[in-house]
């Protein structure tokens, strides 16, 4: 619409917009969102008929400002013309001839020259008049209008039998109106006795439904009833063959504990006796208490001998090794003297011969065998001391137990 | 008409519209809006499409929200609108999720007579599909005092919902302890063939359980029993005999019973109906068991 006013540097102004049609006036002010969307079709206006152009002269037309407050230029411009005016006037008044002062004493008076004098009064006539509005009445409804009558009046009179005839026309209208009637109540009693049947088949239906309902649910308590009772009795059975098993057990075993227990007495009375606890009793003293002392007493004789026996041979150990001892020396004297009888025997060989030492070798096993033989030799009476010892302790030993049986 | 009016209108408008607005009247002060709205929500109730919008915008809570009302007319529409509801299945399902159950057994100890018809009926369609919530919110104390009542419709429904209460074992056994089973007998005897078929429909179903045999045998229901075999209601006899059977488990029932096989067997010959004649010979056979 209006064009961009184009900013100019320079103090002129310029404005220019595209010639545009002027809208309509419009009588309702536009919702400020819609004022944006001012489509270029907007409805215009046809000027001869617009209310904002003027017409007719120009030059005697009161305008109103443009703005309803009156500017305050303009106002106080008028307040001073009207003060101009209030003083112009008192100008003009004190501008007026007016009748030369009274002389002293005396006064003006207005006097009435009329032809008809006038009471002068200050009270002014009164008349009371009064008025009273009636109350407000209901606004009387406005009378029909009746428009004026034009035309003319014309009358016409249908006679009887003219038109048609009643009775036939009737017929078809009748039929129909008391044939729909019919229909309708008979359409009604039927939707009823429809109504009825069905709610007699529900009835006949719900007899039904509850009695196999109450069938079922007395079968069922039936089976449950029957159910348990079968638990129930073999339960028992069970419990029956247990009983009877359990007793037939312990038969059983009664049995065979009679049976293995009937060998018991004799086995244990065999096996006591074997194990020797019956005894005679006198046997048993003998045997456990004579024997005993018996075996003491032989041992202990036993010992004796045994010790006489060691002793014995400790006294001839003491005298052989003494003998021995004895023998040792004087074999040692002999052989001491053998050796030095030899070793001057050597002197002399060596100073001889020098040469045959084999000959020393062999004389020394000589020696050895010489020596060995005065042992042997030695032995032998120890020996044949011993042989006649043993038969001495024999003899001793037989006179004792003689000696003891005697005792006893 | 208004009924064919409405069938024929909610089949052309979309009921979204007029469930939802319906919805929102239910809530408006004047007793007039209310009496009317749930006056359509029942016929609505009474077509398979407004069953299925019942379920789809869940007038159900707000409904029952209208069984504290002031005013008569609306608790009885609303009430006859629910039970129209829950007569199907899934309705009833319904009903039962938005957990109205406690709140109508507590209804039906203080409501008006007329009313406790439909929410005995809302009740019973209900046990249909779950019984455990009655059981729990003590329905069958006021079943039992129910059974009392002068009126006989009442009488033959709240023996109706205490058959179908026993269904379940805990319904069987709490029967037997809140005592129901001597005011059935004595309904036994009533005038009205409608009572003596449920209340013996109640006596079948709590005898199945042992204690149920032996408290019904107490309360002298054999006789009683015996008398309805000749009734002529089928539905009567039917019942009676299934009572029979399941008394008959019992020794002390064989024993009695034994005395009135002739009676039922001619019952197999020649009763009209074919459930009355397959019960009665169940019955002889189970009467003339020997263990």
């Amino acid at each position: 619409m209006t064009t961009v006013i184009p900013q100019q540097k320079s103090g002129t102004y310029t404005f220019a917009s595209q010639p545009r049609a002027v809208p309509q006036r419009k009588k309702y002010r536009q919702d400020p969102a819609l004022l944006q969307q001012n489509d270029p079709s907007a409805p215009y206006g046809n000027i001869m008929y617009d209310r904002r152009i003027v017409r007719g002269n120009t030059y005697a037309q009161h305008t109103l400002p443009a703005n309803a407050q009156p500017d305050p230029i303009e106002v106080q411009r008028q307040q001073e013309a009207r003060r101009r005016a209030v003083a112009r006037k008192r100008a003009k008044d004190q501008l007026r001839p007016r009748s030369p002062e009274p002389v002293e004493g005396r006064k003006h008076i207005d006097v009435q020259t009329e032809l008809y004098l006038e009471e002068l009064s200050d009270r002014v006539e009164e008349a009371d008049v009064q008025v009273q509005t009636d109350a407000f009445l209901d606004r009387p409804p406005t009378p029909l209008f009746v428009p004026a009558k034009t035309g003319k009046d014309i009358a016409t009179q249908i006679l009887e039998g003219e038109l048609f005839d009643f009775d036939i026309e009737v017929k078809p209208i009748l039929e129909v109106l008391v044939g729909k009637t019919v229909e309708q109540a008979l359409l009604e009693v039927m939707e009823e006795e429809e109504l009825a049947n069905l709610r007699s088949q529900q009835r006949a239906f719900e007899e039904l439904r509850n009695a196999e309902l109450v069938e079922t649910q007395r079968l069922e308590e039936q089976e449950r009833r029957h159910r348990e009772e079968k638990e129930r009795r073999m339960m028992q059975q069970r419990e029956v063959l247990k009983k009877e098993r359990e007793t037939a057990d312990k038969i059983a075993a009664r049995a065979f504990a009679q049976a293995y227990l009937a060998d018991l007495v004799p086995s244990v009375f065999g096996t006591l006796n074997d194990n020797g606890y019956f005894y005679d009793p006198v046997e048993r003293d003998v045997e456990t208490g004579f024997m005993p002392w018996l075996m003491d007493e032989v041992e202990k004789q036993l010992g004796k001998s045994i010790l006489s026996r060691t002793v014995l041979d400790s006294i001839i150990r003491d005298v052989v090794k003494e003998r021995m001892a004895a023998y040792f020396e004087l074999d040692h004297s002999v052989m001491d003297e053998e050796r030095a009888t030899e070793t001057a025997q050597a002197l002399v060989d060596q100073k001889l011969d020098g040469e045959t030492q084999p000959t020393t070798e062999s004389e020394k096993p000589a020696e050895e065998t010489e020596a060995a033989e005065p042992v042997i030799t030695t032995e032998e009476p120890e020996t044949a001391g011993g042989e006649e010892e043993p038969k001495e302790e024999a003899e001793e030993p037989a006179a004792e137990p003689p000696a003891e049986g005697e005792e006893e | 008409m208004a009924n064919h009016q409405q069938e024929v209108d909610l089949t052309r408008i979309h009921y979204r519209c007029v469930v939802e607005s319906l919805k929102a009247l239910l809530t408006d002060p004047d007793g007039t809006v209310r009496h009317k709205t749930t006056e359509v929500l029942y016929i609505l109730a009474g077509h398979n499409i407004g069953r299925d919008a019942f379920l789809e915008y869940g007038i159900i809570l707000p409904l029952s929200n209208l069984f504290d009302d002031d005013s008569d007319i609306v608790r009885k529409n609303s009430h006859m609108a629910i039970e129209m509801c829950c007569e199907t299945p899934m309705g009833a399902g319904g009903v039962v999720e938005a957990g109205l159950i406690p709140k109508l057994v507590d209804k039906l100890k203080t409501e008006v007579d007329e009313i406790k018809e439909y929410i005995l009926d809302t009740l019973h369609y209900c046990m249909r599909v779950e019984q455990i919530q009655a059981l729990q919110s003590g329905a069958m104390e006021v079943f039992t005092d129910l059974l009392n009542h002068s009126m006989k419709i009442v009488r033959a429904k709240a023996a109706r919902d205490i058959m179908d209460l026993s269904v379940p074992l805990d319904g069987k056994n709490k029967a037997c302890e809140v005592e129901a089973l001597v005011p059935l007998v004595r309904l036994l005897k009533d005038d009205d063939a409608e009572v003596r078929c449920k209340s013996a429909g109640a006596l079948m179903t709590i005898t199945i359980t042992t204690q149920g045999k032996y408290e019904a045998i107490k309360a002298s229901a054999i006789s009683n029993l015996v008398v309805l075999v000749n009734d002529e209601n089928s539905e009567v006899r039917l019942n009676a005999l299934k009572a029979i059977t399941t008394l008959s488990e019992a020794p002390e029932g064989r024993a009695a019973l034994l005395k009135h096989v002739e009676l039922i067997q001619k019952r197999i010959l020649e009763d009209k109906s074919e459930a009355v004649q397959r019960a009665a010979e169940i019955a002889v056979k189970v009467i003339t068991w020997k263990p």
